[in-house]
């Protein structure tokens, strides 16, 4: 294991200081980012860090130190500093008494499978294809601004407990987008390709290949001028049907975040909040229709949030979350498990290695149903399909939510309709998951990955992944926010 | 015990000169933080999490040309520095040229900052673990006299920063601050106050806990209100996410000239009520600025709406060169895709006190905090967000009984044109602000909670 002896060196500090458990961990990171904006290169960085932390646990308390420096005074320093905060800690304990359940001894490495090293492509190349791609954006008449960009993160760790486990893991996660900005008199209306915020998955270059942004940028940006005349999406109830990486959203917001037991514990209460998916209503709460299953699982090939093992040294796993529609688990952590008594569910991380790890939704899918993507919009009437979002907003019990999309099409009579702009859609959590009747098999399902989740105090932010097929639902509230 | 870590002005600025010497690069510029942050959570009026982050990093920005690359690394020794030197300057040779650059900032052309009002205490720089847990033991204390649990957090931090360039330019600064936040948690309410100071003896422990503590009890059982159009008082929490969108939508350069800014084509335009008045302002005794931006120019405070009128926007080196407007020393850290942005806004005051404003309010709802806000519509500054923690309704002049959460939907524009602000400033996170009174604020749905 690299950093074997500095780890050795903080644990044993740590211990002979007096904690009853304590794990550190080495962090290298790389993120390479190329974003082309109107012809010119508006980002173009490559961004190194490396440090440690060491997380200490004492008398039921934790404490928790990290220095971008890794030298034997600051392990020494730092792993001392982890251990003072935690007996701190434990001179303020309420009614909530932490206990930790053993993670066990692994000793272990583990690297993302790759098809095509980034390194292979040169930055030349990857400049050229991008300012290709944003140039196409444009050759739409009336873009605005025209954006391209991709993404290359590279990160290695070291993990080492006092409960023996020795890990190494070296991580690749590559994205890229392109985005077109339309305005007009009193509007502006935005498109991004693929899905929402581009497509984000672990893997190499394969992942920005995949992409292909070239062969849409074109579309984007025709869509984007022509929603700036197209009509305002309709109010009222109807069925709707939401793209892949609109579900993808709505599974973040109203489930993902929902199913994260640090908040069910109320230990996110003041800042992200807590959740209605209260521990009395495991095993027996209608989450959903009879078709919605959810796992959290961090084992799926390509996904965002796929790794080996969690940043408390949980081996990756899968963790039924909704099976049938009936709320079945949680996403836990080691402290958060023993507390509420079930499983841990290996999805314990942290932005970097400064930072401390917590509960993050890794990769919630949403297991992919039986209808053909063709036959969704089948015995709908009078209804709207909605893609991409660009709107996002969910009280702190995740229950009232509101989304806004991208683009929008009626549907009429089961066919697609007319262009329509500022779709919205509201509705209480799980009212909306019980009104899906059909889910895209899984020709349609993508691990659409969100870069960009934020969360805790100070606060991270974390890479997930909610695999969804496109979806319909029934007798929806759309138009809100625009409805006198 | 003393980290290798320091934010030395001498040391920190020896690491530029490093730089520039090491530099072959047409012109360089490099910027380099130190922070020292230690936050404490809790929750059920125990501490849970506790953390302390000792972080630094260079960003090095070459310019050949009109050519610029930007490598950053934490590693300050001669191969570090010899690393991130070498990575952007290959990378500015590999970009485009993009004719509009500028150049980076020269001395001259940086200016001459002022020093914000006491940015630095020692104290505070120097906070151990047991003061705050001592801060969250005094909280706690409030909350079980009222049988309620709290979750918060208690933070400090010490931050350096040294920006310069091979053109001349050299800056240092460093700050301190701390906060306190507080949501007091009943059976059916929550409550929450926060504070935040420069110095952690300016936080106000019992004080705020008790001010949360209140809201809490005061809002036990809620009951549910009716969507529809209401006369609202936002506490400064809730007023500051109510307008914090304005600064990344309208009120930088870059959406100024694609169009998409609120402000493009209006200004000189009222465009609010004449009673608003927004500025940046760095230098506010209650702000947390900095005297100088990203690229080491000074800072200038900028009035962004007068009196209702739309009257300027902010910029960095590139857009005040592009666009032909004086730069007003507002540049995020290269590599940037957002363009300048203010980073201190204040609203000015109104004449009123708050009780004043409620005392006036037959019917309303008063809003302590708002969670959430999502942009709806950029253009039409329409935004949609969830009321949380002290919901409340005003009748007759008197605050009332507690209300289950409302969303709303509404116009951050068209609402500052129907508004009475407050005569108190407090601070929000890094916003100056008073509370505002905004009439047929339009909540579209409620919560069950």
């Amino acid at each position: 294991m690299k950093f074997e002896s500095e780890a050795q060196r903080a644990l044993d500090t740590s211990v002979s200081r007096g904690a009853d458990y304590a794990d550190v961990r080495f962090g290298l990171m790389r993120d390479e980012h190329i974003e082309i904006r109107n012809g010119v290169v508006s980002g173009m960085s490559d961004t190194e860090s490396a440090g440690f932390s060491v997380r200490a646990f004492y008398d039921g308390a934790w404490g928790f130190a990290s220095s971008a420096v890794v030298s034997d005074a600051e392990v020494d320093r730092v792993s001392a500093l982890a251990v003072d905060i935690a007996k701190a800690s434990a001179q303020v304990k309420g009614n909530q008494r932490i206990t930790l359940l053993p993670a066990g001894k692994h000793v272990g490495a583990y690297r993302t499978p790759a098809e095509i090293d980034p390194a292979a492509v040169s930055l030349g190349d990857r400049v050229k294809y991008l300012i290709d791609v944003e140039a196409e954006v444009r050759k739409a008449r009336g873009v605005t601004v025209g954006r391209a960009w991709l993404d290359v993160w590279r990160t290695f760790k070291s993990f080492a407990s006092t409960e023996g486990s020795l890990i190494d893991q070296e991580l690749l996660q590559c994205g890229s987008a392109v985005h077109a900005l339309a305005v007009g008199d009193g509007d502006a209306q935005d498109r991004i390709f693929p899905g929402t915020c581009g497509l984000y998955q672990t893997g190499g270059y394969e992942i920005i290949n995949k992409a292909d942004l070239l062969s849409s940028a074109r579309r984007i940006g025709d869509e984007a001028v022509a929603l700036l005349s197209a009509p305002q999406s309709p109010s009222g109830t109807m069925d709707i049907v939401l793209s892949g990486d609109q579900v993808s959203l709505q599974i973040h917001e109203s489930i993902g975040h929902a199913l994260e037991l640090d908040r069910v514990l109320g230990w996110e209460a003041n800042f992200s909040g807590t959740s209605f998916a209260t521990l009395d209503k495991c095993g027996n709460f209608r989450y959903g229709s009879d078709i919605v299953t959810v796992v959290c699982d961090m084992t799926c090939p390509k996904a965002l949030a796929t790794h080996g093992y969690d940043d408390e040294g949980t081996p990756a796993r899968c963790v039924d979350l909704i099976r049938d529609g009936t709320l079945v688990g949680y996403m836990a952590g080691r402290d958060t498990a023993s507390v509420a008594n079930v499983p841990v569910g290996g999805c314990v991380r942290s932005e970097y290695w400064g930072r401390l790890p917590m509960i993050r939704i890794g990769n919630v899918n949403l297991l992919p149903g039986t209808t053909p993507e063709s036959e969704l919009f089948d015995g709908i009437k009078n209804g709207l399909y909605m893609e991409s979002n660009r709107s996002w907003s969910i009280d702190d019990k995740r229950l009232n939510f509101q989304f806004g999309c991208q683009i929008g099409y009626e549907i009429k009579d089961g066919k697609k309709g007319r262009l329509v702009k500022n779709p919205t859609y509201a509705g209480m959590t799980p009212k909306f998951w019980n009104s899906c009747d059909a889910i895209g098999d899984d020709r349609s399902w993508v691990a659409w990955g969100t870069p960009n989740c934020g969360k805790g105090e100070p606060l991270q932010t974390a890479r997930s992944c909610q695999g969804a097929s496109p979806a319909r639902f029934r007798g929806v509230e759309v138009g809100v926010g625009y409805a006198q | 015990m003393l980290s290798e870590i320091t934010s030395d002005r001498g040391e920190l600025e020896a690491v530029l000169e490093r730089v520039f010497a090491r530099s072959q690069a047409d012109e360089t510029e490099a910027l380099l933080y130190v922070s020292d942050a230690a936050l404490t959570r809790f929750t059920h009026n125990s501490i849970h999490e506790n953390v302390s982050e000792l972080n630094r990093n260079l960003s090095v920005r070459a310019v050949v040309g009109k050519r610029t690359g930007v490598a950053s690394t934490d590693k300050l020794d001669a191969d570090g520095i010899a690393g991130v030197v070498e990575r952007a300057t290959k990378i500015a040779k590999l970009s485009p040229e993009d004719e509009n650059f500028p150049g980076l900032p020269s001395a001259a052309a940086a200016g001459a900052p002022h020093d914000p009002p006491h940015p630095y205490d020692e104290v505070t720089a120097r906070l151990g673990a047991d003061a705050r847990a001592a801060a969250v033991a005094e909280i706690a204390h409030v909350m079980n006299r009222h049988e309620l649990n709290a979750a918060g957090y208690v933070s400090s931090r010490s931050d350096a920063i040294a920006v310069g360039n091979s053109l001349g330019t050299r800056r240092y600064f460093r700050s301190t601050d701390s906060a306190l936040n507080i949501k007091a948690i009943g059976q059916t309410s929550s409550g929450y106050a926060e504070g935040f100071a420069r110095s952690f003896a300016g936080l106000r422990f019992a004080e705020l806990a008790e001010r949360a503590a209140k809201k809490a009890v005061d809002s036990a059982n809620p009951r549910s209100l009716e969507p529809g159009k209401y006369t609202v008082i936002l506490e400064p929490p809730a007023f500051h996410e109510f307008v914090g969108y304005l600064s990344w939508i309208g009120f930088g350069a870059q959406p100024l000239e694609e169009g998409s800014s609120f402000m493009a084509g209006r200004l000189g335009e009222k465009i609010v009520g004449e009673n608003v008045t927004i500025r940046d302002d760095y230098a506010h005794p209650k702000g947390d600025g900095v005297p100088f931006d990203f690229e080491g120019v000074a800072r200038q405070p900028v009035t962004l709406i007068e009196r209702g009128v739309a009257k300027d926007v902010v910029y960095d080196s590139y857009y005040a060169a592009k666009l032909k407007h004086a730069n007003t020393g507002h540049a995020l850290p290269a590599p940037n895709s957002e363009g300048p942005l203010p980073l201190n806004i204040v609203i000015e005051p109104g004449a009123k006190s708050v009780d004043e404003l409620i005392a006036e309010t037959k019917n309303g709802v008063l809003v302590t905090r708002s969670w959430y806000i999502r942009l709806v519509d950029q253009k039409k500054t329409l935004i949609t967000g969830m009321t949380r923690d002290g919901l409340f309704a005003i009748k007759d002049g008197k605050v009332g009984r507690g209300l289950k959460n409302m969303r709303f939907n509404e116009s951050i524009l068209d609402a500052l044109s129907r508004c009475e602000l407050a005569k108190d400033l407090a601070r929000s996170d890094s916003h100056v602000l008073p509370a505002a009174k905004i009439e047929g604020f339009h909540f579209t749905s409620g919560t069950e909670f």
